[in-house]
């Protein structure tokens, strides 16, 4: 069983997914997704960090793609899309090996073939999600604000550019939820629940 | 092929792995920059020197529909290098659908404007009443081809995504081959004069884009042509067009320093001067072209190395890269000044002409052996992901130095000036690129001191 989890910055996906992970008893990857990528390709964590979930931060001309013309990874150097592709074999590998959930990185996409994964989202009222930034990164309210927007148009990017699906819109999943109204717990449930239709 | 890092580019020795990655792209690029050097061999030798000064004015043109042509063919081999990492054949395959149509499109809107407004355009691009028979002559026949033209292009990049860089490869050297073969034989054998050279051009790509077709019907390869991928999809278009975008605006930068370059010898030092560049142009381009092979080696050594934190062997690879590189644009220094009327008689057997290419190629070669390391330090930025870096670095010596010096310096020093534009503008780029590497090789020491120091 492969969960995969979408989410705004703010949403409290993290903790959603984390709990569910503990209560089903899945292997649970957020930010892991990375260190395994650096540990199977040699290429430090730190690479991948700096362009996680974001389409061209490093790079790009006019915030324009760069391209690199080969099947390979490296053909045209350290690129984002090079990056992509090692994350992208990691998290087929560890889908392959045992049950996760996944939180972003498109893992619904790269898992599509697979006929085991629950594809849910997971959103916010903005000032709940303004609320939980500052909470989480120690920002003030102003902060919080423009972080949440940056992170709003880097993600969308990031999963529009390689998933050809639109981030955030009810038709890429199988369930959205706005944890403003059912709250962490409420949400962890219905996840639950709707799982076992899925069974 | 897709399995699996290549991660012998992490222990392998730095030569070695060189070697390995440089030596096909070399030959790749040199074939490529062969493919427009026979053309104007032929011409100047079989036709007369007003005819190479007549295909010099076409350049600017050329490069334009070169620009259209990758505009659509680079983004979407992107696209594909990305759909084919995530094995969603599907979408790959409607991206080669929508390469065809798109390409098709463009090649024929392109033809139809460039034909209709083809005197203006010529004249705007620095031809004369003496130059503009010639250039119509070619141009007519190369742009009722440019759709063939464009197809074939598109398709060679969607080629070399798809895993079958070598094959992509083959269709290049059999262009160059078959034009070779057909340009002699259509302008003495059949005394086409210049308008050979364009059909001998179009007919070897249309050979090469039949081969094409024929390996994309092939329904056992994992990309291939089949109903229902022709439609276009607007996110397929869409960022196709975004990716392209960048080097279709390097294309259009080329084709605006080509027409400043154009009128300026026109202006100073009449036609043959034009023809002249064409010539010189023609020689530089054959080195340039080696050392960008060079660097497509470097570049996923350098990139993932860096990505490793391998610094010593990221500075290691770019020193040997840097070595070769100089040592190439070094052999082109030294031809260009000490055997440049040898060279130039391949070219065309006219002495007026000769000596015109001979001063300017003496000029423009002239800080040559410092050009292999701007380029290698453009690309190095690149390969390792600081790509605004790269673009900007490419640009210095191209565009961003290049315009003011064409600008200014002819009008103190005459057709001399024009020439002398070109090493100055290497020159200046050469410095500031000397400056960027200087202060990237010290932060990377003092970012990854204690990895250095390990070693």
């Amino acid at each position: 069983m492969i969960l995969n989890i979408g989410r705004q910055l703010g949403s409290g996906g993290r903790e959603v997914a984390k709990r569910l992970a503990q209560e089903l008893n899945m292997n649970y990857f957020d930010k892991e997704i990375l260190l395994l990528a650096a540990k199977d390709s040699g290429i430090c964590a730190e690479m991948f960090e700096r362009v996680d979930e974001c389409a061209e931060k490093s790079g790009g001309f006019w915030g324009l793609h760069v391209p690199w013309n080969s099947y390979l990874p490296f053909v045209s150097g350290l690129t984002n899309d090079a990056l992509f592709k090692i994350q992208s074999d990691v998290i087929r590998r560890e889908a392959e090996k045992h049950d996760c959930v996944f939180v972003g990185r498109c893992a619904d996409y790269i898992l599509r073939e697979r006929q085991d994964c629950l594809n849910v989202f997971l959103m916010a009222d903005k000032h709940d999600r303004i609320a939980r930034i500052m909470q989480h990164y120690d920002f003030d309210e102003k902060q919080s604000e423009e972080r949440m927007r940056k992170s709003d148009k880097e993600r969308a990017a990031y999963y529009d550019f390689y998933t050809d699906k639109s981030w955030g819109v009810a038709s890429s999943y199988d369930l959205c939820l706005n944890t403003s109204i059912c709250g962490i717990d409420g949400a962890v449930k219905t996840i639950k629940d709707f799982l076992l239709y899925k069974k | 092929m897709t399995q699996g890092l290549p991660l012998t580019l992490g222990t392998e020795p730095v030569g070695k792995l060189l070697r390995q990655y440089a030596i096909p792209a070399i030959i790749a690029m040199t074939a490529s920059s062969l493919y427009n050097m026979v053309d104007r061999i032929f011409i100047g030798q079989g036709v007369s020197a007003l005819a190479i000064s007549g295909l010099a004015v076409t350049f600017p043109l050329m490069n334009l529909a070169a620009a259209f042509g990758s505009l659509v063919g680079v983004g979407a081999s992107t696209l594909i290098s990305v759909k084919l990492g995530q094995r969603d054949y599907k979408t790959a395959q409607q991206v080669l659908g929508n390469v065809l149509v798109l390409n098709t499109i463009i090649g024929v809107v392109f033809m139809v404007f460039a034909l209709l407004f083809l005197n203006p355009i010529l004249f705007f691009f620095g031809a004369s009443e003496q130059t503009i028979g010639y250039a119509r002559d070619y141009m007519i026949i190369i742009l009722l081809g440019n759709p063939i033209t464009h197809i074939y292009l598109g398709l060679n990049s969607v080629l070399r995504s798809a895993g079958h860089p070598q094959k992509a490869m083959y269709a290049t050297i059999m262009t160059v081959v078959l034009n070779s073969i057909l340009d002699p034989l259509f302008i003495f054998g059949f005394k086409w004069g210049i308008q050979g050279a364009a059909i001998a051009t179009i007919l070897s790509q249309l050979v090469a884009l039949m081969w094409q077709f024929k390996l994309f019907s092939n329904k056992d390869e994992l990309l291939h042509f089949h109903r229902g991928i022709f439609h276009l999809k607007r996110r397929i278009v869409f960022d196709s067009l975004a990716i392209g975008m960048a080097p279709f605006m390097m294309n259009l930068a080329a084709c605006f320093i080509v027409i400043l370059i154009n009128n300026g010898l026109k202006n100073h030092g009449g036609d043959l001067a034009i023809g002249a560049y064409g010539i010189v142009n023609s020689v530089a381009f054959l080195f340039v072209m080696i050392v960008m092979g060079l660097n497509q080696g470097m570049q996923p050594i350098a990139g993932y190395n860096y990505g490793a934190l391998q610094m010593n062997r990221v500075l290691e690879v770019l020193r040997k890269t840097i070595f070769y590189a100089t040592l190439i644009t070094t052999v082109g220094f030294l031809a260009g000044e000490l055997i440049p009327r040898l060279i130039v008689r391949i070219f065309t057997p006219d002495e007026t002409l000769m000596d015109l290419a001979v001063y300017g190629m003496r000029i423009t070669v002239m800080f040559f052996p410092f050009v292999g390391f701007q380029m290698v330090v453009s690309n190095f930025f690149q390969s390792i992901g600081m790509a605004k870096k790269a673009i900007f670095l490419s640009l210095t010596r191209q565009v961003i130095f290049l315009i003011p010096f064409l600008l200014i310096l002819p009008h103190f020093f005459g057709i001399t000036g024009v020439w002398a534009s070109l090493p100055a503008a290497d020159f200046v780029a050469f410095v500031v690129s000397a400056i960027m590497l200087v202060i990237q090789i010290k932060k990377f020491k003092a970012q990854y001191a204690l990895q250095i120091a390990e070693k």
